[in-house]
């Protein structure tokens, strides 16, 4: 009690002050907001290729994965072949998104060559996401 | 008009928690929803209008049998050899490229011949299943 009256003296009103806490939050909150892309990941992990000349892939991208048992997946299911046009149609909302394809390096080049086949009825740009290059 | 507020209520000031709890989970939902992807790769690109005219002058073509051997009209080859021969021809003119894939061959290797094709200064490079 007598704490709370000594508190009292010290300064006027005993809340703490939020108004700092609610300028980082709202900073923290719009940076959030700005950096989301929205993204469907297939849901696997591959092993990438190594190559020299890779170069950073546009975020905003229809991802598909091969994995190392020649299963294509997007957005953690397995998906055929010819269903990929009308995927890539659905996910680019006609807004021309480009596709990025994440290889296992074990899986077959074939079916690779198949799914850039594919995909590049409906998008000009299809990527083949490689390994980071060590600086 | 001062007096009527402090009047009327002890604290003058907005009660701003229901909007700190908001703005809270907002926060939560964005981080929680924004995935990093920081992809790096190689974009190979070809001109399908092109096709005509490639057919006259022939593309540099590379073939991936199942075996896991790099050919080259022929013969086998290294891949560090990729690099130098898309060179040589980029002197006469554009080069463009066909990276031709059998069933079986690996994804990997398939890669690195585009990566070092295009290390080389190719311009179009083109991947393409082998039908047997």
């Amino acid at each position: 009690m007598r704490k709370k009256s000594r508190l009292l003296e010290n300064n006027e009103s005993d809340a703490i002050n939020v108004s700092p806490l609610i300028d980082v939050v709202f900073i923290l909150l719009i940076f959030f907001i700005v950096s989301a892309t929205f993204v469907t990941l297939p849901g696997i992990e591959v092993t990438r290729p190594q190559a020299v000349t890779g170069k950073t892939l546009e975020k905003n991208a229809v991802i598909f994965a091969l994995s190392g048992e020649n299963e294509i997946k997007y957005a953690g299911s397995t998906v055929q072949l010819e269903e990929i046009p009308t995927l890539v149609e659905q996910a680019s909302k006609d807004s021309g998104k480009p596709v990025v394809i994440q290889v296992d390096q074990w899986a077959d080049a074939s079916i690779l060559a198949k799914i850039v086949a594919q995909a590049r009825k409906k998008s000009s740009e299809v990527s083949i996401a490689t390994r980071k290059p060590r600086a | 008009m001062r007096r009527r507020l402090t009047q009327e209520s002890e604290n003058t000031e907005i009660n701003v928690s229901p909007l700190i709890d908001l703005v809270f989970i907002l926060l939560i939902f964005f981080i929680v929803a924004t995935s990093f992807v920081n992809e790096v790769g190689i974009t190979p690109k070809h001109k399908d209008t092109a096709s005509s005219s490639s057919n006259l002058e022939e593309p540099l073509a590379f073939d991936l049998p199942a075996s896991g051997q790099l050919l080259q009209d022929g013969m086998v080859i290294g891949l560090e050899q990729i690099a130098p021969l898309v060179r040589s021809r980029s002197a006469e003119k554009k080069p463009s490229i066909l990276v031709r894939v059998s069933p079986g061959a690996r994804a990997g290797l398939a890669t690195q011949v585009m990566d070092q094709a295009m290390l080389g200064g190719a311009q179009a490079v083109k991947l393409s299943p082998l039908v047997q």
